[in-house]
Order: C-alpha cells, then structure tokens, then sequence
C-alpha cells in the first residue's frame, strides 16, 4: 500500500487497478467544494468512560438525530392535540372547583351560578381562540404572543409577553403536577404523605421523555388525552341523559366539604367576579399552539390553526358539561386531601370504586400530569425564539441529540420543581400565581393582531381586526379582574417578576449587542497579511521531555524564544543552567528568582517588563505563552500534574496581545523521543560530547 | 411462473460515472434491494494516462470524485440500507468495474449511460458498456438517461 493506494492485479497483465482508500469516508461525507458533512461517527466520544456514557444517554434518551430527520419528528394533528392542548383541556378537571371554592361564599344554592360562569368564560374561550387561529395564520414561525407584540407594538411589549408566558409554563408545571398528585391521593389517601417525592418524580419522568424528542413525547402521551377525553364526554353524555330522563341521583356529601358561612355572603358582582377569575385558570395553555407552529407537519399554520379549534371545542364542552352536570348531581367544594368535583361528578355518573370511575381518575391524574407537557413543548421553543433574538443565552436555542431544545427542558424541569418543593406540592396555594401571565398574554397578542390587520390589510382584515379587538378588551377587562382578585393571594409576585425577567433578557442583549459591535467585520474590508512580530515564552518547571516539547512547538511559532524558570532556590537555578545550556543551547534560559515562593506574579511581571522593553515606534508584538503539560492518563493524575499550568493559564486569561498554547505530552510521545535519543547517539557516540548540530533540535 | 420472495440478487455492483444518473441507478438499485436485504458495493473508476503511474495521487486528492461516492452512501441511506463505496484508479475503466465485480463474487453490476450523441448525430455507447456488456460474468443491467429535449 503507497500513501493509501492498494494495487490489486487484473484478470489480464494489462488491467491492474489501485484501490484509493478514503480516509474520510467513516467520519465526513462531501457535500460540495470545501463543504464537508460530519457523520453520526465524528461525535462519538473516543474515551471508554465517553463510549460507556453515550450507550447509557441513548438507552434513556434514544440514538442522536440528524437535523434532517426533524420534519420526520414534526407532529401530525391527531399527536399535536395531545401535545399542545392537554395542559388546556386538563384545565377542566379543576377549574370548576375554583368556581365553587368562591361560589359557596353565597350558600349551597349559589352553586349553580357555576353554569352562567362557566358558559361565560366558554365565550372567552371562543373569542380568544379564533383569535389565536389568526396568529397561527400570521406567524407560522412560532413565538405567539412575543413574536405579534414584538412586531407591532414594541420589542418591551414582546418581552413582557415572553415573561409572563414563561412564568405561566413554570406555574403549568408545578400546579399540573401537584394537581396530577391530588387526584392521586383523592383516590389512595396514603399517598399524601409523598405528594412531593411523588411530583418530583413526575417531573423527572417527564422531563426525560421530552429530552426523547417531540414525537416520542406524542406517542407517549397521546393514550391518557384520548382516554380523558373519552371518558369525560361519556361521563357528561351520561350525566346529561339521566338529567333528561329525571334519574338524578345526587352525590353524597363527600368527606372535608367546605361547609357555606354562616351567614353566607350575598351574590355581587364582585363574587361573581371572583368566581369568574377562578375559573379562568381553564384557559390557561391555549396559547401554546400558537408559540408552536412550527412543530406541525406541513402545511403548519393550517394544522396548528385546525388543532386550535378541536382543543377549543372539547375543552369547551367537557367545561360546560361538568358545570350542568355537577349542579344537576349536586357537587359541593372540599378541602385539600377530598374529592375534586370532577371526581364527585364521576362517582355520581360512574358509581363508587367501579372500574370505570378508576379508569377515570387514573386518565384525569395523567391527563393533569400530562399539562405539563404542553409546558414542556411550549417552554423550551419560546426559550430558543428568545436565544436567537439575543434576549437568552444562545444555549437555549440550540438543540440535543434528539432535537430537542435540552436547556429549555432542563431549566423548565429544576424550577418547577423548585416550586413544588417550597409550596410542598399544595395546588390552592400554587394557583393565585397562576393565569395572571396568560391574560397579560392574550391581551398584548390581541392588541398586536389588530395593529397586524390595520397594516397588513389582506383579504377580510376589518373582520379580523374587530375579532382581535373585541378578544384584547374581553381579556383585558380578564387580567384587571384576575389580577386585583389575586393580587393579595401571591399575583403581586408575578407582577415583580414579569419586570425582573425583562429586565434581565434586555441586559442579555445589550451584552450580545455589545460583543457584536467589538467582533463585527466591515462587509468590504480584506484581511491584509499579518505585519505583527511574534515572541515566545515558555515557563518551565526543569527540564524534561514536556519541556523539549513545548520548546520545539515554540521554535515552530518564532525565532524569537526564551525560557523562562522560575524558582526560589538558586542552586536549583544554577544546576538547571548548567544543563540547559548545555542540552538546549539555542534556546535562551531566564532565570526568575522569586524569594516570595510566587509562580504567577513573577511571570506577569516578566511579561510586562518584555512588553515595556519593545522599540515604541513598531507595532507591541504578539506574545506566546506555550505551556509544557503532562496529559493526566486518569482522574488521580489529574491532581497530582498540571497545578502550576492551570494556575499560569488563568491569570493570562485575557492579558492584552498574548495566546496562551498549551503543548500536551501524551503517553504515546516515549517513542518518539526514545527513537530520536537512539538516532542523536549513533550520530554521536558517548566518546564526543559535540553538541547537536546547529538549527536541529535535540531531541524531538 | 416467477417466485417474488428470490431476491433479484445479494450482491450488486453499481458502477458510477460522476454524471446526473447516478443518484437515479443507486436509488433503483437500493428500492429493489431494501426487501432482501442485498449487499450494495458501489464502484468509481478514475482512469489514469499512460503518462502517469497507476498509483498516483489523483483519486484521493480530488473532492469531486470523493462526493460522487459520499452522495452513493447518502442515497442508500435514506432507504435505511448500507452501501459500500469502492474508489480504483486504473488504465481501462470497463476492465476495472469487471474485475472488481468478479473479484467480489456480484450477481448483479448495473452501469448508468447517458444519452449522448456523436458529432454525426447518432447515438453513442461509448466503449466502457460494450465492453461490461462482453465480460462481465453476471447480469448487467444498464440504465439509460432520458433523452434530453432538443433546443429548437
């Protein structure tokens, strides 16, 4: 074989062949002149401890994913509903007790107001998806209500959007967890007592199926929505035909019902206010199909916009129906630990402990853990909008193995559960942070969509227009209700935050602003040849095959080369000397004595007495610091060599006009040397002690 | 009466010549294969100049005669299936291409012919297919492109 050229004989004398071999082929694939694609085995990790690593992240995680096969990950609508609207259709299984929770102030009988507030915040729900299906239209990349107050209100306006949304995601996470836990204790009790382990737990689980990626998380989920939903409208068909037919059994009282006060508050509107604002949490998680467009298969606006109103409509129905049905069957508010009123209706409709109520409250648990995928989806895609729009860090848009956007699935994952460990997993203590971000949402979408109508004027804008605006008062009217109902409750919090957040994503891009304006290049602007002279210093600790090493890299990079020891014993200095000059003779040794024991300090000061002593009239010279290292074959070598480099390279970090070159000394580096010593001794036995000849190094 | 479980081969040998049909013959072949499974070697032949030795650096330097192999690999693996690419540097190509196909035992080498015309107007085959088409000891399929629309 000649320089990877195989010969191989023909069939005749004349037909000999050569075999080229590829050397890229198992790495890189050509894709164009000077353009190469890296192949799956470029990023395999070359270690062991790296190799082992990668089988257990794709055990758990899955194999990697090429960006190609991201249109293969996108979500057709029968997935994308799951995905993107479990965290709203959920909303049902415990919307209704924040209903009641503030209706029993009025009595028993104020009860079944619940239906009108129901029907009411249905309405809202109406006019805010049709409004959403507009945005899904207008912005087919994704962002939602960031990216249309972006555009057409103002970049503030977008941010603020962003923030509230991003605490609404969080608060999804913590109140559907928590929420998910309850209906499992309402059905085993004992499970109260690990209703945080239990979260966090959920959590985890469901943060690694979204580090997964998107359509494993659809396959995963789909079954418990389709089941909930199912379930639910049966339940409600059920209920409905029985309340038609006159065979209303009413439920019994359940255990730790809240009793109505004596005396009972009188129905105003500022009851009912409250009672709107509570059951408003129902509408919280519409949104996320709009920040997600992307995710759907082609043609996206149309599927996400057609998702948009199948998740309106069962979320309205099963809303509507657990009101009429739950004041028909007679469902009252309990404390923490009893049964929710989804759960009293389907004890009412299903019976008691029959497997149909199980399966039930089994969907219902999963469908509330489910929510938090919406969150999950929705988090990290805003999260990456926001990256590359400079206003996060850049992390944040760039996507793992599974094409999942990991840091926004991770950060979402530790603060939520942050919560559920503080607020020890309690949904009505959770609940008043809760909605306020999604109103703030809606109505600055809203605002953004009708000054979009006014100037993009496309084919049936007024319509549009008048729909966005009569959605942006509805939901303003919303937030001003949600907010000073909430407000004392913890709402004041999120009106600190939503600042805060702002705050920080617009330092972020001042910073990335300011990095750009000092790196940018001038469009017409040819880099000339470098004019700039070199230097190198090389501190050494004595002199060994290391050392040998980084000086011949360093006689690589400039003639210019000195040695620089530092130590605080002369004799050792003295001896170092002696054998330097006569092993190294071309290279010039300085000897820094520092009395004080100090390595860094003195090799500043050397640097900067260097820097002082060049001419004034020609251009401060480049200076490089190469660094001897002994590559660690393991963990404990790793303490015991390399101290005093990683020391030296911290405090050059960032020294005007000086490249730090670190020249490793692996375990394989022997053999070079011991053959270059064998050929350095036959070319000069003992007997003559000539040093090597000029210009050759003496050893390599 | 044909049985359809036989695969049509195991081993096939596709022969690329760098031009537009290239892509076309490797997904032809890697669509018949994918059911059974067949060994996929795809083979480019650069022909060296007497004026030069067999093994010169020629092949090996060129990005161009790797990407015709690299897109081979490519296509075959967007029907999930593994395709060996074979670079050879050699006087004749046709010679090449056959004792490459006999060496590796193929049961199938398909070539790709471009429609091309002599000065005279007449269609051409060249000398590399006429060639296969003599020696090569198993089945040949030969692709032909489309005939490319005259400009009026």
């Amino acid at each position: 074989m000649i320089g990877g050229r195989r010969p191989i004989q023909g069939r005749k004398p004349g037909d000999r062949r050569v075999r080229v071999e590829r050397p890229h082929a198992p790495y890189f694939r050509y894709t164009g002149p000077g353009q190469l694609v890296a192949k799956q085995a470029a990023s395999l990790p070359t270690t062991p401890a790296g190799r082992a690593w990668a089988r257990v992240q794709a055990a758990v995680f899955g194999r990697p994913l090429m960006q190609e096969e991201e249109l293969g990950e996108r979500l057709p609508k029968t997935k994308a509903l799951p995905i993107f609207s479990s965290d709203a259709i959920s909303s049902s299984a415990y919307a209704s007790d924040e209903i009641i929770h503030v209706l029993i102030l009025a009595g028993l009988a104020a009860l079944t107001l619940s239906i009108q507030i129901s029907i009411a915040i249905a309405l809202l729900l109406t006019v805010v998806s049709i409004s959403y299906r507009q945005v899904c239209r207008a912005y087919p990349s994704g962002g939602g209500a960031y990216a249309v107050a972006r555009e057409n209100i103002s970049q503030t306006a977008g941010l603020v959007a962003a923030a509230a949304l991003f605490i609404d995601y969080v608060m999804t996470v913590s109140v559907s967890t928590a929420s998910a836990v309850s209906q499992a204790y309402s059905v085993v009790p004992g499970l109260y007592g690990i209703r945080v382990e239990l979260a966090l737990i959920a959590i985890t689980l469901i943060t690694i199926a979204n580090l997964r990626g998107l359509r494993e998380s659809g396959n995963i989920f789909a079954i418990p929505t389709y089941m909930f939903v199912g379930l639910a409208l049966l339940m409600i068909g059920l209920g409905l035909s029985r309340i038609v037919m006159g065979t209303v059994v009413p439920i019994p009282t359940p255990p730790d019902v809240i009793l109505p006060p004596s005396p009972t508050e009188a129905v105003t509107i500022l009851l009912l206010l409250k009672a709107f604002a509570g059951g408003s949490v129902a509408l919280t998680g519409v949104e996320a199909i709009a920040n997600g467009v992307p995710a759907f298969k082609p043609p996206e606006s149309k599927n996400a916009a057609n998702t948009m109103s199948i998740m309106a409509v069962l979320l309205g129905v099963i809303f509507i129906g657990i009101a009429i049905v739950g004041v028909a069957f007679g469902f009252q508010p309990t404390n923490e630990g009893g049964p929710t009123a989804i759960a009293q209706v389907a004890t009412a409709i299903f019976g008691a402990e029959t497997p149909l109520f199980v399966l039930f409250q089994a969907s219902t648990a999963l469908i509330l853990f489910l929510a938090v995928n919406t969150s999950f989806n929705a988090f990290p895609r805003l999260a990456a909008i926001l990256a590359a729009d400079g206003f996060m860090p850049r992390q944040f848009s760039f996507r793992g193995d599974r094409l999942a956007f990991n840091w926004g699935v991770v950060v979402l994952a530790v603060v939520a559960a942050t919560l559920i460990v503080i607020f020890q997993g309690d949904v009505h203590l959770l609940i008043p942070l809760y909605s306020v971000g999604v109103f703030v949402c809606f109505t600055l979408s809203q605002i953004g969509m009708v000054r979009h109508w006014f100037v993009a004027r496309g084919p049936g804008w007024r319509w549009r227009a008048i729909v966005n605006a009569i959605g942006g008062l509805l939901t303003f009217i919303v937030l001003i209700v949600v907010a000073s109902v909430k407000f004392g409750g913890g709402a004041w919090l999120v009106v600190v935050l939503i600042p805060i957040q702002v705050s920080i994503f617009l330092f972020i891009n001042r910073q990335y602003r300011a990095s750009a304006a000092q790196l940018s290049i001038k469009p017409d602007f040819v880099v000339p040849e470098p004019h700039r002279e070199e230097r190198v210093v090389v501190p050494v600790p004595g002199l060994s095959r290391a050392v040998v090493q980084a000086i011949n890299v360093g006689r690589s990079i400039s003639e210019d080369i000195r040695a620089v020891f530092i130590t605080e014993d002369p004799e050792a200095a003295e001896q170092l000397r002696e054998r330097w000059q006569r092993q190294v003779p071309h290279v010039q040794l300085v000897v820094v004595e520092s009395p004080y024991r100090a390595l860094a300090g003195p090799l500043l000061a050397y640097l900067d007495v260097l820097d002082s002593a060049w001419p004034p009239d020609k251009p401060a010279p480049i200076t490089f610091v190469v660094i001897p290292e002994y590559v660690a074959r393991n963990w404990w070598e790793r303490i015991l060599y390399n101290q005093s480099s990683k020391r030296m390279k911290t405090v050059l970090l960032g020294r005007p006009q000086t490249v730090v070159v670190n020249v490793p000394y692996r375990r394989e580096d022997p053999a070079q040397f011991e053959s270059a010593e064998r050929g350095y001794d036959r070319l000069h036995p003992p007997s003559g002690s000539a040093p090597p000849p000029s210009g050759q190094p003496p050893l390599d | 009466m044909s049985d359809h479980h036989v695969p049509v081969f195991r081993r096939a040998i596709i022969a690329l010549n760098g031009g537009p049909s290239d892509a076309r013959i490797v997904r032809l072949v890697a669509d018949m294969a994918r059911g059974s499974k067949a060994e996929l070697v795809a083979v480019h032949v650069v022909e060296i100049d007497w004026t030069l030795p067999l093994d010169a650096d020629i092949a090996g330097q060129s990005e161009d005669v790797q990407r015709i192999l690299d897109m081979a690999e490519q296509v075959a693996e967007e029907s999930k299936l593994i395709l060996e690419p074979v670079l050879l540097q050699a006087r004749d190509v046709g010679a090449a291409i056959v004792d490459e196909s006999t060496e590796r035992g193929a049961d199938l080498l398909v070539v790709g012919l471009p429609y091309r015309k002599r000065f005279g107007g007449e269609f051409a085959l060249g000398r590399t297919i006429p060639y296969i088409l003599q020696n090569a000891p198993c089945a040949v399929w030969v692709v032909r492109d489309p005939i490319a629309e005259e400009k009026p």
